[in-house]
């Protein structure tokens, strides 16, 4: 028994391929789900280097796309970059690369479905993101930022094209990562494992990936229309450079933009009961609050550039007021389970509260985007004051509110994918994180969002513009020196968070590259309740020996139970 | 011969219908890029019409026989295609092959006849005075491009069918593609009510 286990043994690891080879022809979603996250932080830092360079442009609002650019439309690109760089090439990586490596064990199943599929989405993702920032930096992009003439601004128009196409090869490179998770999810779960009993995480990349297969592809007829008229001699309308921005912001916007940060509560989820020592309490309820999240989030009828008045119908008004309602389910039955236990202070607990508390925020913010043309829809009094009020806060829609929302949805799921990996590190690379270094990537991040996400939420109220690159975005700003001070601070804020990615970038290289990490315990350190746990760290080929079976949403926590016989 | 399977790492579970959950989310994403294009197109229709305007340019000539012949090649093709699937679940390769090839054929002959009623449409990208060309050639090369695809996920389980793969005990690279078909015959009788009869 013992020799043909050891058989067994060398076999798998004679299966495994090193080196160059290892990297770029495998199809094992463990690698796969490594090089999204190492190529998602490197996007993250990307993105956040971006958005201080947008916010050195708003240091003086008096002189825009003068100031530190050449043009309005190179500040645009820049502008747009730092949007779609942190979106496609930090936050769905990040995620997707998350659900590649930890979904199959979770499901106790020896692979991803679709390997080859998996291999194809990430290598055309890379190649594609390669191919848009250097088509954006040789003055192609997604548009300029006024309607003059293309050549007057520099614009490239064949760069522009290629601009195009390589973003949604992204795009469709990152739906057919998702396809594979959540064909995972539902058609790979052991024996005993009701949907209803999966794990939290890979509940919410189910809801989400649902959301991002039913969204993305309106997304990409958009793009497909602006790519064919942009081909004639003369672009009509949606292919006009000023225009195809205009048809894409919707993804960047609410309520869509909060389908990118579901799965914050699923890496929540998980985290926090085991680090409690209990069960999650109210599992059912946690999974319908996410499903509900997912629902509510749906955002691809919002779009501004063919329905101008979408912002004041009931639908999208309705959807920005409650989606805080399935947040705030979620954090009752986390701090309701906390309570219940006595919670370990760690990094990736601390790293994912903070994720889940921004992402509350941005659910607030959301409310007070809204609130101008919910309680216009509802007032009845003649009130001058009440109308008043609804006429400033209707202002309020068109300012970096939404701005201020965006970026603590989209930064809330960089910290939640962040505390995944602090939580999942000993399954991911062999060995702990640096718990110092995580705690202080938390306060960065933490420090970050507050100064640059609350920069634009206060600038916001003070009728700064949200499209930034436009010079009236500034007409009619009440305080431009307070603005401008603002603005400042959200440079330190982006600087924070650009010094939180690269401190866990830092740690993983050391930790994991340098072999300085914690190897301790590195099956299981933190008593885990999910059966990604009950395997090798990191698992070998195949992921576990023999099929699990199970018989609840925390195998390892009550009982598991190996091929029918208890463990 | 023992040692070279004690050697092998332990096989996977069968997958449980990966492949029709997979291509269940695949067509839930083509039918939402078509439902896109089709928001747009009618939308844009609508606003020019309001206005008293006329949607197609007059020197436009789209006729309905290429249309009315492709939906009926596509419908006659849904038979064909369930053919296969009835012909693999009773073990009769043979027939499953020959309409999996049929339906091919078929997808060819839509291919050549929307090429033809594309070169006869005369419409012209960015002459105005409205987009409509423009929504057209996008809806319609958009479809192009599905049915090419299709077209390669048919062949490909039509391959793997004739290797073996599929028999009466594994259906489900077949049942996949007539799916992913059978959507797309869906995505072109709306074009041909929205686009080509509702003109």
């Amino acid at each position: 028994m013992e020799t043909e286990s050891n058989t067994a043994d060398s076999a798998s690891s004679s299966l495994e391929i090193g080196g160059l080879a290892g990297v770029f022809g495998t199809s094992d979603h463990k690698n796969l789900g490594r090089l999204y996250i190492y190529f998602g932080l490197m996007g993250g830092m990307l993105a956040f280097v971006l958005n201080i360079l947008v916010r050195f442009e708003r240091l003086d609002i008096s002189s825009i796309g003068v100031f530190d650019f050449g043009s309005s439309n190179q500040f645009f690109q820049t502008w747009s970059l730092s949007r779609t760089s942190l979106l496609f090439f930090c936050v769905l990586p990040l995620l997707v690369g998350l659900a590649t490596y930890l979904v199959p064990l979770q499901l106790g199943a020896p692979s991803l479905s679709f390997p080859r599929a998996a291999s194809l989405a990430f290598w055309a993702w890379l190649i594609g993101i390669l191919i848009h920032v250097v088509t954006v930096f040789a003055d192609g992009g997604l548009g300029v930022p006024e309607p003059v003439s293309q050549f007057a601004q520099g614009m490239d128009p064949e760069a522009t094209e290629l601009s195009m196409l390589s973003i949604a090869m992204v795009v469709f490179a990152l739906l057919l990562a998702t396809i594979c998770v959540v064909a995972t999810v539902i058609s790979q779960r052991p024996k005993g494992m009701t949907l209803f009993e999966v794990p939290l995480f890979s509940w919410s990349m189910l809801v989400a990936g649902g959301i991002w297969v039913l969204a993305l592809p309106v997304w990409l007829s958009n793009l497909a229309i602006s790519w064919v008229d942009f081909q004639g001699n003369d672009a009509l309308r949606y292919g006009t450079v000023e225009n195809i921005w205009d048809q894409l912001s919707w993804l960047w916007s609410q309520p869509m933009i909060f389908a990118f940060a579901i799965p914050v509560l699923g890496i929540a989820g998980d985290i926090l009961p085991v680090s409690a020592g209990v069960p999650q309490r109210r599992y059912r309820l946690q999974q319908i609050a996410i499903g509900a999240l997912g629902v509510l989030s749906f955002g691809a009828f919002a779009q501004p550039f063919f329905n101008p008045d979408v912002a004041d119908q009931a639908v999208f008004v309705v959807m920005g007021l409650l989606v805080i309602i399935p947040i705030f389910i979620v954090m009752g039955g986390l701090a309701d389970t906390a309570k219940q236990g006595k919670p370990i202070i760690s990094a990736h607990l601390i790293l994912a509260v903070v994720g889940v508390l921004s992402l509350f925020i941005a659910s607030v913010l959301s409310i007070f985007h809204v609130s101008g043309a919910a309680l216009g829809a509802v007032q009845e009094l003649d009130d001058d004051w009440l109308n008043g009020l609804i006429s400033w806060l209707r202002d309020v829609q068109g300012t970096v509110i939404a701005t201020a929302v965006m970026e603590h949805a989209l930064v809330a799921a960089v910290i939640g994918s962040v505390a995944g990996l602090y939580y999942w590190a000993p399954k991911i690379f062999g060995c702990r994180l640096n718990r110092k270094v995580g705690i202080l990537a938390a306060l960065a991040f933490l420090g970050g969002l507050m100064l640059s996400g609350g920069s634009n939420a206060i600038n916001g109220i003070l009728d700064e513009g949200d499209e930034v690159f436009r010079s009236s975005a500034y007409d009619g700003v009440w305080e431009p020196d307070g603005v401008e001070f603002l603005n400042l601070l959200g440079i330190v804020g982006s600087m924070l968070l650009l010094a939180g990615a690269a401190l866990v970038l830092l740690d993983i290289v050391v930790s994991v590259l340098l072999n300085k990490g914690d190897v301790t315990d590195a099956n299981d350190p933190w008593g885990g309740h999910t059966l990604e746990w009950a395997t090798d760290s990191p698992p070998p080929v195949g992921n576990f020996p023999i099929p699990p079976v199970v018989d609840s949403e925390r195998p390892l926590l009550s009982q598991v139970v190996m091929g029918g016989d208890e463990a | 011969m023992n040692m070279v399977t004690t050697n092998l790492p332990a096989a996977p579970p069968p997958r449980a219908r990966s492949l029709l959950v997979a291509t269940g989310f695949g067509v839930t994403g083509v039918l939402m890029y078509f439902g896109g294009l089709f928001g747009i197109y009618l939308r844009e229709r609508s606003l020019v019409r309001s206005d008293g305007g006329t949607w197609i340019p007059d020197k436009a000539h789209i006729e309905l026989t290429p249309p009315g012949m492709i939906i009926w090649t596509l419908l006659i093709s849904v038979v064909v295609m369930q053919w296969s699937v009835y012909s693999i679940k009773r073990d009769d390769r043979q027939h499953a092959l020959l309409a999996v090839g049929t339906t091919l054929l078929m997808g060819g002959m839509v291919l050549v006849q929307h090429g033809w009623q594309l070169s006869q449409m005369n419409l012209v990208a960015d002459e105005g005075p409205t987009t409509a060309a423009t929504l057209i050639y996008t809806i319609v090369g958009s479809y192009m491009a599905a049915l090419v695809i299709g077209m390669i996920f048919i062949a490909l389980m039509g391959f793997r069918a004739l290797a073996g793969q599929y028999s009466s005990r594994q259906t489900d690279g077949i049942v996949a593609a007539s799916l992913y078909w059978y959507s797309l015959v869906f995505i072109y009788f709306i074009i041909w009510i929205a686009v080509f009869i509702a003109k």
